[in-house]
């Protein structure tokens, strides 16, 4: 499984791409430190590149920078907003995706990622037409504004559900709570980081005081009127008193999901289990 | 007859018992303990946190999203209304599960 490199200098950044061969797909991720759904979207980013394998020659490659110490490369990529992904192929850039949606990213990798077909060194351009929008595949018309902080007007309800069941998989355990696992912003929500932490669990998690779409949407999607929500392989297991109930039965309830298996680094700040 | 100062509470009281006919309930208002939060600064009201124990055979076959969502469904308003119930802790039981917790020290 792939992971994300953080990269911190210009320099670097060249050499990187100077190394890449031409059928892969490069992933950029530009974050800012300050950017709340920057978080969100590492957790996402390191999920979906836990789902490529490191092949050789490597058919994906995922990078991270911070958008603010590289500007020049920011520039060069046209980057006006936080979180903010462009996918590359053979020095071509293919689509950028502007903002939070876990969706329209997994959307836009998962479409170039299997546009390279069996990896045919001599795919060219014909791959997909530049787009510098999010890809407009989605069934629903979602009327996007493309600024950073994902504020989209008038999205449809199912275009929200559709996002919500792929955040809820971002990762095999997702919590979303009431601010972040270093600063939990109520006391249920820091218990429940607590007791992850306690059994050393992977995870990640989604800061609903964040995002309003989410926090409002989820409690419809999950028929749960209640954070902090935490999520297994894609379902709901409760709240903070059922958590506590289940290891309180099953001790080995979160097991399977600690960090004490053989874990590869998936790169910056996917789960803490330190807060 | 005097109102109540505890509306919230009576109304939890009497849906649960009428819809769960419960062996045990025990009704808890630690609305006093997050009184001081943030988000609890523009609240007027002293029944905002609540916890509850219910033994009832309605849990009997249900897993434990179940029959919290059972609980949420007769609260549904409450918990919609502004400035009506915002947290709810639940901890559910059927007769036969609360028996055989007799014999373990009390909880903490």
């Amino acid at each position: 499984m792939s992971s994300i490199k953080e990269i911190t200098s210009p320099s670097d950044f060249s050499a990187h791409v100077a190394s890449l061969p031409p059928t892969t797909l490069f992933v950029i991720s530009f974050h800012a430190p300050w950017a709340a759904p920057c978080a969100q979207m590492a957790t996402v980013l390191s999920t979906l590149a836990s789902e490529y394998p490191v092949t050789e020659p490597p058919t994906t490659s995922w990078v991270s920078l911070n958008a603010e110490d590289l500007s020049d490369v920011s520039e060069e990529y046209n980057v006006t907003a936080v979180p903010f992904l462009v996918l590359v192929r053979n020095g071509q850039t293919l689509e950028t995706v502007s903002g939070s949606s876990a969706v329209k990213v997994r959307a836009a990798i998962e479409k170039h990622a299997a546009a390279a077909g069996d990896g045919a060194a001599t795919k060219t351009t014909e791959t997909a037409p530049t787009t510098t929008t999010t890809t407009p595949s989605d069934a629903a018309p979602a009327a996007a504004t493309e600024n950073g902080t994902d504020k989209e007007e008038e999205t449809s309800k199912e275009d929200i559900f559709k996002r919500l069941a792929n955040l809820v998989k971002a990762a095999p355990v997702m919590l979303f709570m009431k601010g972040s696992p270093s600063e939990p912003k109520c006391g249920f929500s820091r218990q429940m980081v607590a007791i992850l932490r306690d059994n050393a669990v992977k995870y990640g998690f989604f800061n609903i005081l964040a995002d309003d779409e989410v926090r409002q949407g989820l409690k419809e999607y999950a028929d749960w009127p209640t954070y902090p929500q935490l999520w297994v392989d894609g379902e709901l297991v409760g709240g903070l008193d059922i958590v506590k109930e289940e290891i309180e039965g099953n001790p080995e309830f979160l097991a399977p999901y600690s960090v004490n298996l053989a874990a590869e680094g998936l790169g910056p700040d996917t789960a803490t289990t330190t807060a | 007859m005097s109102t109540s100062q505890t509306p919230v509470e009576d109304l939890i009281r009497s849906k649960v018992q009428e819809s769960l006919t419960p062996t045990r309930l025990e009704i808890h208002n630690d609305s006093h303990k997050h009184a001081h939060h943030e988000p609890m600064a523009a609240s007027t009201s002293k029944e905002t946190h609540f916890r509850l124990l219910i033994t009832s055979s309605a849990f009997e076959g249900k897993r434990l999203p179940a029959r919290h969502r059972l609980i949420h469904a007769l609260l549904k308003d409450e918990m919609a209304r502004e400035g009506g119930i915002h947290a709810l802790q639940l901890k559910t039981l059927t007769p036969a599960e609360e028996e055989k917790k007799g014999a373990a020290p009390p909880n903490p």
